[in-house]
């Protein structure tokens, strides 16, 4: 792979409204690009294994930035930055999880650029496919980390379809488990996407991580307050504690009634494609209280249904350690 | 309009990635006026009045024919809108559904070809030197098939072969419940698979739009219908074939 010292050139908007970010955005469609904090974005342009026409730079728009209460919970704009999101004193207080997810992040000079729109959106790790290699995800024909020789240690033991690349988003994680709705505009209007419809798996959508059209900008992010102020848990195992993506990570919200659940979300990261809800794990959990007994009795279950690859069924005693961690008392 | 698409191999080298669907467009837009100019040229021909599907009745396909036909057709769509309708932008998890329409059709289709061979009908299908008479002898009549059916059954014979080879291939490097995905062709050669799928595919697609076409003309509804219904009119035997060379058995 050729190396390069310099950035492509590449038309770069800055632009300061949302209707015109959008109609850039519908101008470009698939050739554009959009910048948050940048930092999924200046590798791909610099090895040119993204070749975009247009950096369409969101951080001059007000209306894409800051948390705001709303009639039921909160929105936090699209660009946002994860610094702002672990200080927040209503997310912190009501929301935690998302702070602590946040707050695993990459690092901290990553965190202070590293936009919420940004990490929800990024492009996943696979090196084979970050590489620029024509693989399946970027249009070609094969999966270069799924051969029999392949060094798929960070890959999916779930969901995989052709493509085994996984998500690499911490927030992702703690918004499919606080049910959190994505806004995604484009000059035909809003949608409204819950965040588990947001991450779409190789299955139907080879070529992209979201549900996000070409022409559409994700311009916010809603919480809603059903899971406000309940019993949390977000651990992140990853080769180092800072500056890198989960291994495994599980992101849990967790009604309870005394010291029994009585309602909860499990969700897994560094396992799919997307962020991979444990709807047995959370089936068993649903009457059962917290402890090392009930973690030991459902624990098992989280890693039902992997098919792990070569190199990574350290995964799946992953799984079920990180949710037998979350149900202890 | 590129004819295949291409991309660089693991080494760098440039190899075939596939066809280019752009060419759908092509096949769609060729049948269309195909079928269009065929539409005109027969409105504008004056036909004498259609054979009567009354009276005594004779067998033109028997069940196991008829279902076998309508299994394939049935499996052929279904991997025509599972193949086709995510390129053309309709997405959803389309490949188990694809590979499990693609074994299905596999069946079916070795099933056709042990009966063809062991009920000895191969040759009601072979395309013979009196069969390309017709087009020029009004007198010449076919025997069970016209030149017209032969010519279409050969076409999709060697297009259908040519997506099943070339789809097991595929499906060989991907992971299916009864094996993990293998590197059994180089970049290379599997770009060469995907574009004889590709290619076959395309063709299958304007064949198809032709026999559905056929199918549904006024003249040869009532072959459509036998193959349905299994039987065409004493009538419509005699008016469309040379009982000397088809002697088919009455029917009730």
């Amino acid at each position: 792979m050729a190396s390069f010292d310099v950035m492509p050139d590449v038309q770069l908007y800055q632009p300061t409204e949302l209707d015109d970010a959008l109609n850039l955005a519908e101008k470009f469609g698939d050739s554009g690009w959009l910048v948050g904090g940048g930092q999924d974005t200046y590798g791909w342009l610099k090895d040119r294994a993204k070749n975009p026409q247009a950096m369409i730079e969101l951080n001059g728009i007000e209306a894409l930035h800051g948390i705001r209460e709303t009639d039921d919970g909160i929105e936090i704009g699209a660009t946002t930055k994860l610094r702002e999101i672990i200080r927040d004193e209503r997310i912190t207080r009501d929301y935690s999880l998302l702070s602590d997810a946040a707050g695993r992040v990459a690092s901290p000079q990553i965190r202070n650029v590293g936009t919420l729109g940004g990490n929800l959106s990024q492009d996943t790790r696979c090196w084979y496919y970050r590489r620029g290699l024509d693989c399946y995800r970027a249009g070609g024909n094969t999966c270069y980390a799924n051969g029999p020789e392949s060094m798929n240690r960070e890959h999916a033991v779930l969901g995989a379809s052709r493509c085994v690349a996984v998500s690499p988003s911490d927030t992702a994680t703690a918004l499919v488990a606080l049910e959190a709705i994505m806004i995604a505009t484009s000059v035909d209007g809003v949608r409204e996407i819950p965040a588990e419809d947001f991450f779409v798996g190789p299955d139907t959508h080879i070529t992209q991580m979201t549900a996000l059209d070409a022409n559409e900008v994700l311009t916010a992010v809603r919480i809603p307050s059903k899971w406000a102020g309940k019993r949390f848990y977000f651990e992140k195992v990853a080769d180092r504690d800072v500056w890198d993506f989960a291994l495994v990570s599980v992101a849990v919200a967790m009604s309870m009634d005394g010291n029994t659940i009585s309602d909860s979300r499990f969700v897994c990261g560094g396992v799919a494609c997307v962020p991979h809800r444990l709807t047995q794990v959370e089936n068993a959990a649903r009457g059962k209280s917290l402890s090392d007994e009930s973690a030991d009795a459902v624990a098992a279950l989280a890693s039902q249904g992997t098919k792990p690859l070569n190199y990574n069924h350290f995964k799946l005693p992953l799984m079920e350690n990180l949710v037998r961690r979350a149900m202890r008392g | 309009m590129e004819f295949a698409t291409y991309k660089s191999d693991v080494w760098g080298r440039e190899v075939i990635r596939g066809v280019s669907w752009d060419l759908l467009w092509l096949v769609v837009v060729a049948a269309f006026l195909i079928i269009a100019g065929h539409a005109i040229y027969e409105a504008a021909q004056k036909r004498g009045d259609k054979p009567s599907s009354d009276g005594a009745r004779v067998t033109r396909h028997e069940m196991i024919d008829r279902v076998s036909h309508w299994l394939m057709a049935t499996s052929m769509i279904a991997l025509l809108i599972t193949g086709i309708f995510p390129i053309i932008g309709i997405e959803f998890a389309w490949l188990e559904l694809h590979w499990i329409a693609g074994i299905l059709l596999t069946v079916i289709v070795v099933l056709h070809i042990l009966r063809s061979i062991l009920a000895k009908k191969l040759a009601d299908m072979w395309i013979s030197g009196g069969d390309l008479k017709e087009p020029f002898e009004e007198s010449q009549k076919p025997g069970k098939y016209s030149l017209a059916q032969k010519s279409m059954h050969a076409s999709v014979t060697v297009l259908t072969a040519l997506v099943i080879v070339s789809g097991i291939l595929m499906f060989m490097v991907i992971d299916s419940p009864w094996w993990e995905r293998s590197n059994l062709l180089t970049e290379a050669s599997l770009g060469w698979v995907f574009l004889i799928h590709g290619l076959s595919t395309l063709a299958l697609v304007g064949v198809i739009c032709m026999h559905i076409y056929f199918a549904l003309r006024p003249e040869k509804l009532f072959y459509t219908r036998s193959m349905i219904k299994g039987w065409i009119s004493k009538e419509e035997l005699d008016a469309n074939h040379d009982t000397e060379r088809w002697t088919p058995d009455e029917t009730s």
